[in-house]
């Protein structure tokens, strides 16, 4: 198979778009670097306090207007970006690939997922109602509507360039907000490209802007008292140190979405055939770049044949999984984003080991497909005899490694899912339904997966996560992004 | 080589029909009585849409995608070179091999994939089946 070609070419600078206009950062000049070569594709700034005092400005004065056009209208800006963003569909994929590292099948799956929010935004007239009764009072009638509340921030993580700003932006012009995006610096042009798109969508200036850059950004975000609220996605630290706080100390509105470090329990029960896919794309999928990912197996039983057989059959799998440039369509993992994020998860390997885990499978020096340095490649790892309390089990580890644990029953599985300090995305694979119930039922966890291995919920349902993995209220996506980005205004009425 | 990707799958499936399509194209050129051949043609260029269609319309960061498949491209391979000295009746012959080496690979594809998405081996079964319908027509044909 051919490699597809790259579209970003030239080593283009990612520019700040602000009030309608492309504007070349005055902050520091870095390189954005593919993982696959390890060499530049393009610049972006790291954006100043100002640039990002004169985004604020401009979907300030943007929200007057904005905020008077009718529900149906602004629905037509987006109807015409969600035809835009089909057309350059695969374009937008392999930007992702290219910038990220990940396989052109997972960047065509987070495009999808990115335009459904698209098109859900799109029924705002329907989502957005509000309610009303009448004679609450004899003579009077009382309403509730949504009203949007001025300039909002997103702040986007690295892993899911493209899909990510997309569960709250669309929402926040729809209900007839602005928008300030601040993409991760490392993986800049797939918002750019999402922006120029705005563009040619017509949003007027000042409605959809984007300023690329780090701290100073996001602090001048937080600071900004005409910011009325943030939706982030990150790392916990961040989230729990950074975001939550700063969003209190300056009374706004917050949707904070941070690491995990999920279960997937398995049931001597479960279909194996069908589970072992499930497993490879959830534990090494995206690298294991995924707050969905899963990190640690647990194996419910007794029954050693039962796990000797399917750890033999998953070993065997995972061991040949082609790694290599994503662009190559017959390549199943790509590398990790960048070489800090590679030494993190070795460091984790090692503390693994340290504390008794013995590796299965050791992915630390992989067969790579093509003449690539392996600088942010890494193979799938399976660790054994890991521990409940081990590290590799309790923290984040943000890359392609399965810890394996085994327990007697399910409700010592679901304990160790239940005293995880995250709770995003734990699921179970049986074909009993009594297990999926009581999984469900007692498992805490904002994501629930029954046979599913990357329990992401659909545009139309909120992301959830609780505990760790969440800080927060309202949730992106859906009915309660549309809650998040719009006010309750009760309104009581009496004519005489 | 094997096809574990979705993604290489469908390119592979997009090469099959269009080196068939381009065989129907010049059998209905060489031939008078095969003429009609080259709706077949027309309905592999459908098919390639009908799938990359559905590929980009179910694809979501849920579906297994990168370990959807394990078909082996050289089970598939076809052979779709017309020489100046083939015959109508040896040209229909080698169609014949090249549809059920089809029906087979969609029906294989479909089989290792339906659990995992739906969409997918949905329209590779219905492509197996027109073919079905067409290994007849072809039969009828000679």
């Amino acid at each position: 198979m051919a490699i597809l070609d790259e579209p970003i070419k030239g080593l283009p600078m990612a520019k700040n778009y602000i009030n309608g206009e492309w504007l070349e950062s005055k902050g520091e000049i870095i390189d954005v670097v593919n993982p696959v070569t390890c060499q530049p594709i393009g610049r972006v700034g790291i954006s100043t306090r100002e640039e990002i005092d004169a985004a604020v400005k401009a979907g300030q004065e943007a929200y007057y207007d904005w905020r008077r056009t009718p529900p149906v209208s602004r629905c037509r800006y987006l109807f015409r970006m969600l035809q835009l963003l089909e057309d350059n569909f695969e374009e937008m994929s392999r930007i992702q690939t290219q910038e990220h590292g990940k396989t052109i099948d997972e960047s065509r799956g987070e495009s999808r997922r990115g335009i459904e929010n698209v098109e859900v935004a799109c029924g705002i007239p329907s989502l957005m109602m509000g309610e009303s009764l009448e004679d609450i009072a004899s003579g009077i009638d009382e309403y509730l509507l949504r009203v949007p509340l001025g300039v909002f921030g997103v702040i986007g993580p690295f892993n899911f360039p493209f899909m990510i700003p997309l569960w709250s932006a669309p929402y926040a012009v729809a209900t007839g907000n602005t928008v300030i995006i601040k993409p991760s610096s490392e993986v800049p042009f797939s918002q750019t490209k999402i922006t120029e798109l705005a563009e040619e969508a017509g949003f007027p200036p000042g409605v959809w802007n984007m300023v690329h850059g780090g701290r100073t950004v996001v602090n001048g975000m937080l600071e900004h008292p005409d910011i009325q609220g943030i939706t982030f996605v990150g790392s916990t630290p961040v989230m729990r140190d950074v975001i939550y706080p700063g969003c209190g100390n300056t009374g706004k509105r917050c949707i904070a979405q941070g690491g995990a470090a999920n279960i997937l329990v398995i049931m001597p029960d479960c279909n194996v055939d069908a589970t072992i896919p499930g497993l490879l794309t959830s534990f090494f999928g995206n690298a294991g770049q995924r707050c969905l990912a899963g990190q640690t197996l647990v194996v419910v039983g007794e029954d050693n044949n039962f796990y000797n057989r399917f750890l033999e059959k998953l070993t065997d799998r995972a061991k040949s999984i082609i790694i290599g440039n994503g662009l190559d369509e017959s390549v199943q993992m790509g590398p990790l984003r960048d070489p800090h994020k590679k030494e993190s998860v070795l460091s984790f390997m090692e503390v693994g080991i340290k504390e008794g885990a013995t590796l299965r499978l050791d992915g630390r020096k992989p067969k790579i497909k093509g003449d690539y340095p392996d600088t942010c490649f890494l193979g799938p790892s399976i660790l054994e005899n890991v521990h409940r309390n081990m590290r590799i089990v309790r923290e984040e580890i943000f890359g392609p490694t399965m810890g394996v644990l085994r327990v007697k029953t399910l409700e010592e599985a679901i304990e160790i899912c239940n005293e995880s300090p995250y709770h995003n995305g734990h699921a179970i694979f049986t074909s009993s339904g009594k297990n999926a119930r009581q999984f469900q039922y007692d498992v805490i966890s904002g994501n629930v997966g029954i046979n599913i291995g990357i329990v992401a919920p659909m545009a139309f349902f909120p992301f959830s996560g609780m505990s760790g993995s969440f800080m927060g209220i309202l949730h992106t996506q859906g009915k309660e992004a549309v809650r998040f980005f719009t006010e309750s205004k009760v309104c009581i009425h009496r004519w005489y | 080589m094997q096809l574990c990707t979705t993604s290489e799958t469908i390119s592979f499936s997009r090469e099959l029909e269009e080196q068939t399509a381009k065989y129907y194209q010049e059998v209905a050129g060489k031939f008078p009585e095969g003429k009609d051949l080259l709706s077949f043609a027309e309905e592999n260029r459908k098919y390639i849409i009908q799938i990359q269609r559905a590929y980009q319309s179910v694809i979501t960061d849920a579906i297994e995608g990168c370990f959807a498949f394990q078909l082996e491209s050289e089970d598939y391979l076809i052979h779709t070179d017309l020489p100046a000295q083939t015959t109508f009746k040896e040209a229909l012959q080698q169609a014949l091999t090249v549809e059920e080496t089809m029906v087979s690979f969609y029906t294989t594809a479909a089989e290792q994939s339906m659990a995992l998405m739906a969409d997918i081996p949905r329209n590779f079964k219905i492509v197996a089946k027109k073919r079905a319908v067409r290994i007849e027509k072809l039969r009828a044909l000679g």
